[in-house]
């Protein structure tokens, strides 16, 4: 029993106070001992459990993964690659409840090593499922500029791939387009990046940056079917029919079963032959073009009325239709059409193919889209507004 | 003394500790180095040894608990097993056996038997306390009772330190003193938060400030601090997340959370106060099976899918910090750890309260907070803002530790910026749980095993008199030292008071008597001075704001004494007698008397 100790300290003061070093560094050590025993103990059930944990969030059995996680930090409490793998699995979990706790240890982390990319590429994606554009930003941006611990291009790439994903889902193209700029500068030389990089520019709704990404690809891989299409189409919606025109039509003959390509072809085609203020033809085709617009834009009109129940001979006060108007137009117009040969009517093509673009774009309106020639006008006066403005 | 467990009880310290009846100064302690240490220089650096051994102590114990609970419970939490039933049934029949017959002195709170050292024992714990603690309260919250390490971590420290003093033969003055400092390491070292071990040995055990012990209490706690995360690290208790404060406005909805916490903590002191002497009063045979049948209970609340409550609990209050837990769930743990708490205390199974009283305080916290942004959205408190305000907000109402309540909340968060909803929740806590409950949970379990300790609380509302209470209005005869006999006896002839104050030259005070005047004029003095009839030493000084007991000594010896002013010493404020001191003191003393208990 121990009931008293046993006397064994000399009563004298520099004595007693050796004696009691001794024995504080005597339990020093055998605490040491202890301490470092157990911890190798705790370490090794902690990787068992870590591993677990793995596969549990491999399966996307999150609450499995986060419990065998959290026991895995009991066994070995600072073990980063356990946080790390804990708040992955907290934030995986869809639910908004636990990003708090995710976030907890992911700071804690980054406040131990703030250079860490994959702990602030962790954090980022925290900020990322709270909607957080600017924490978001940031930390995609530390962990772009951060240390792998391998293939730093590729992860620095990926991250900001990320991040431009991000900011398109967040519908912030400005901070997606200058992401988009620098993306497209450190692009390896592989189509699949660029295909990628284009597919993103086109979400922006940067036709032009999504051009010249889908160009990228061609010096290499003059056939892709992917990049002659996208190309195409690109150029398609930007209002380059000429260019979008080429690599349509190489798009086809690539592969042929490319419906979208093919329709869209047909629409440049069209849009192609019944341009009159196509530089490059002639004053008769010219002509020749306003005429067949000017016919199509009054059966369009006849057409859509006659689908709205709109009669276009009456007109009340207020109109309850602007398709009547039109018609007016159009009858004001109709006799314009034989002065189109006077030289001195430089306005006139103008004039008459503004009633024909008013009737497209209200018919549009109106009826809903438009096909073939019609189609095709409305895609000219869309390109005619642009270059206006 | 009626717990036959307590220290010094069941063994009287004369017959266990001899070296306690023989403690005093030391001669050969200090001859050999006279000069160069004195005893309190030598306590002092006892102290950082105290440390160091409770730090070493306790580091074994967290390690002895986490060992304990990984053997029984295994690594991953189970929610449905059978082991949630029998680990804490049969732990709690080994502990039971353990304390009823190896370690019976283990029972109880921990503070409570080093405080009863501190007063009745001379500073005497036996060290089988410590080894008894270790053991048995290893065995309780590893099993999943409902209890903390931190208690029987401060009972450990102040073992140690009673151990190390009655071996060292210092003096009784300073043995005494041993285990509150041993005390000190063993808390902060449980706690990782020296500064708020420190307040709480000071507010609960001590029950004094005193520069002589704060010293020697500081050194041990950061000594033992150094040596835990020297082992264990330097990670907080908690990953505390951002905790925010922003509007005044929002210190109301902190009040609020003051109120519940302060009801909370009466029901819980009150149920743990009701059921332990009655479970105490039950047949001896009985205590075998208490802590089992405790465990088997809080293996029940575990199996219905609250596992949460058994242990310390520090992974779940971490948890709920994260926002972890929806508020009905909350408000759930929060009931089920005061029920689990309870009857693992009330059954004697060794363990303390400290980390279930954070514990129920975080929960709660956590659930007030979530409800009241249910109704007012634009609080802006997080969630983990009131479980962190929540734990203080307990540790103020039911361990009745104001100060330290504050302090410890802002240790373990490390985050200033919400002092002041703390100290608002905390304050309306401590008053709510004040006023619904006279006596603090420390000072009842004590008055239920039999003894009378000191408590800081009764010393704080206890209202001191002062001199100015007692005093009476200046004298309207008031001599001067330059006054000759004559005429100052026939300034006083009529006077119906008999003595009289003289005021010296150039300063000081002193009394003369009517009939000593009459008698120097009778015998012919008349032409003398005051001055010069009037032995030294002068009349004592006293001022209005003193203690009325620092007049007593004077009271006897002189008829009156002046009260001056501190910025002027010859301004007489008043004067005291001994008729108007004792006649303060009785006045006192009938309200005493008269007031309800």
């Amino acid at each position: 029993m121990l009931r008293r100790f046993p006397k064994l300290v000399p009563r004298s003061a520099p004595v007693i106070l050796v004696v009691l070093t001794l024995a504080a560094a005597t339990g020093f050590a055998a605490v040491s001992h202890l301490v470092s025993r157990y911890t190798l103990n705790q370490q090794a059930r902690g990787r068992k459990l870590y591993q677990v944990g793995l596969g549990d969030a491999k399966a996307a059995r999150y609450d499995d993964a986060i419990a065998a996680f959290r026991a895995a930090l009991t066994c070995d409490p600072t073990n980063p690659q356990y946080q790390l793998s804990l708040a992955r699995a907290l934030r995986d979990s869809n639910d908004p409840g636990r990003l708090d706790e995710a976030e907890s240890y992911l700071l804690a982390l980054w406040q131990r090593a703030p250079q860490d990319a994959a702990v602030n590429l962790a954090l980022a994606r925290v900020a990322a499922h709270r909607g957080s554009i600017e924490d978001a930003t940031r930390y995609y941006h530390n962990a772009m500029y951060g240390v792998w611990s391998s293939d730093s291009d590729g992860n620095r790439n990926r991250a900001r791939i990320e991040l431009i994903q991000f900011l398109l889902r967040k519908n912030a193209r400005a901070q997606a387009d200058s992401e988009l700029i620098a993306l497209s500068a450190a692009l390896p030389a592989d189509p699949a990046s660029h295909l990628q990089a284009a597919q993103f520019f086109e979400q922006a709704q940067d036709f032009g940056g999504a051009l010249a990404q889908y160009e990228e690809v061609l010096p290499a891989d003059s056939s892709n079917s992917a990049a002659l299409a996208g190309a195409g189409e690109t150029a398609y919606h930007s209002g380059n029919y000429v260019v979008a025109e080429r690599y349509l039509r190489r798009a086809v003959k690539a592969n042929p079963d490319d419906a979208n390509s093919r329709q869209l072809l047909a629409s440049t085609d069209l849009v192609l032959g019944a341009n009159p203020f196509h530089s490059h033809i002639s004053d008769a085709e010219r002509n020749r073009r306003i005429t067949a617009a000017f016919s199509q834009a009054e059966e369009r009109l006849t057409q859509c009325a006659a689908q709205s129940h709109v009669d276009l001979k009456l007109t009340t006060t207020p109109p309850a239709s602007a398709l009547p108007a039109l018609q007016g137009r159009w009858l004001l117009a109709k006799p314009d059409l034989g002065l189109l040969r006077s030289p001195a009517e430089t306005d006139l093509p103008d004039a008459i193919m503004d009633v024909v673009f008013q009737i497209e774009q209200q018919t549009a309106a109106t009826c809903g889209p438009p096909q073939g020639l019609d189609l095709a006008l409305l895609l000219i006066s869309e390109k005619r507004e642009a270059a206006s403005q | 003394m009626s717990n036959p467990g307590s220290p010094g009880v069941n063994s009287s310290p004369s017959s266990e500790s001899p070296t306690v009846a023989r403690v005093g100064p030391s001669r050969r302690l200090f001859s050999s180095l006279e000069g160069v240490f004195n005893e309190e220089v030598f306590f002092l650096i006892l102290s950082v040894f105290i440390g160091i051994f409770s730090g070493l102590a306790v580091v074994c114990f967290r390690l002895a608990i986490d060992w304990i609970h990984l053997a029984l419970l295994g690594p991953l939490p189970e929610t449905h097993g059978w082991r949630l039933f029998a680990v804490p049934s049969i732990a709690g029949l080994v502990v039971a056996i353990l304390v009823l017959h190896v370690f019976p002195g283990i029972r109880g709170s921990g503070v409570n038997q080093t405080k009863s050292a501190l007063y009745i024992f001379n500073g005497f714990i036996p060290f089988r306390t410590a080894v008894g603690k270790f053991i048995c309260s290893g065995i309780a919250i590893g099993s999943g009772q409902s209890l903390g390490p931190e208690d029987p971590s401060l009972q450990i420290g102040a073992s140690i330190a009673s151990a190390l003093g009655r071996q060292l033969e210092i003096s009784r003055e300073k043995h005494r003193l041993m285990a509150p400092v041993g005390a000190a390491a063993g808390l902060a070292a449980a706690f990782n938060a020296p500064i708020s071990a420190v307040l709480f040995v000071i507010e609960e055990v001590i029950g004094r400030w005193s520069a002589g012990i704060l010293g020697s209490v500081v050194l041990s706690a950061v000594a033992s601090v150094v040596i835990v995360r020297s082992f264990l690290g330097s990670e907080p208790l908690f990953r505390v997340p951002v905790t925010t404060f922003k509007r005044p406005s929002e210190l109301l909805a902190y009040a609020v959370l003051g109120i519940v916490g302060g009801v909370a903590s009466v029901a819980f002191a009150k149920s743990v106060g009701y059921l332990r002497p009655r479970l105490k009063a039950l047949p001896r045979w009985t205590q075998y099976f208490q802590p089992a049948l405790a465990g088997l209970l809080i293996g029940l609340i575990a199996f219905l899918g609250f596992p949460q409550v058994m242990g310390a609990g520090y992974d779940s209050m971490d948890q709920a910090m994260h926002g972890q837990y929806a508020w009905k769930v909350l408000a759930i743990l929060a009931v089920l750890k005061i029920l689990a708490t309870t009857l693992s205390f009330v059954s004697g199974t060794p363990g303390g309260m400290f980390a279930p009283t954070l514990f129920i305080g975080a929960m709660l916290g956590g659930a007030v907070g979530d409800v009241e942004r249910l109704f007012f959205p634009y609080l802006t408190g997080s969630t983990g803002t009131y479980v962190l305000v929540g734990m203080g907000v307990l540790f103020a109402g039911f361990l009745r530790a104001p100060m330290t309540s504050v302090f410890m909340v802002l240790e373990v968060s490390g985050n200033y910026e919400i002092i002041v909803p703390v100290i608002v929740a905390n304050t309306v806590s401590y008053l709510v749980s004040r006023s619904l409950q006279k006596i603090p949970i420390f000072d009842l379990l004590t008055r239920q095993d039999g003894l009378i300790l000191p408590s800081l609380e009764e010393d704080r509302e206890e209202t001191i008199l002062r001199v100015e209470d007692a005093m009476l209005a200046v004298p309207p005869t008031i001599l001067s030292a330059q006054d000759y006999v004559d005429a100052s006896f026939h300034r006083v002839e009529n006077s119906p008071d008999s003595s009289f104050l003289v005021r010296m030259h150039p300063s000081g005070w002193n009394t003369i008597g009517r009939d000593q005047l009459q008698r120097l004029y009778r015998e012919g003095k008349g032409e003398l001075t005051l001055a010069s009839v009037l032995q030294a030493p002068s009349l004592p000084s006293l001022y209005p704001d003193l203690p009325l007991d620092s007049a007593l000594r004077y009271v006897n010896d002189f008829p009156l004494i002046p009260i001056v002013n501190r910025a002027d010493s010859r301004r007489l404020e008043g004067v005291i007698s001994r008729d108007s001191v004792f006649k303060k003191y009785g006045s006192r003393r009938a309200i005493e008397v008269s007031a309800p208990v």
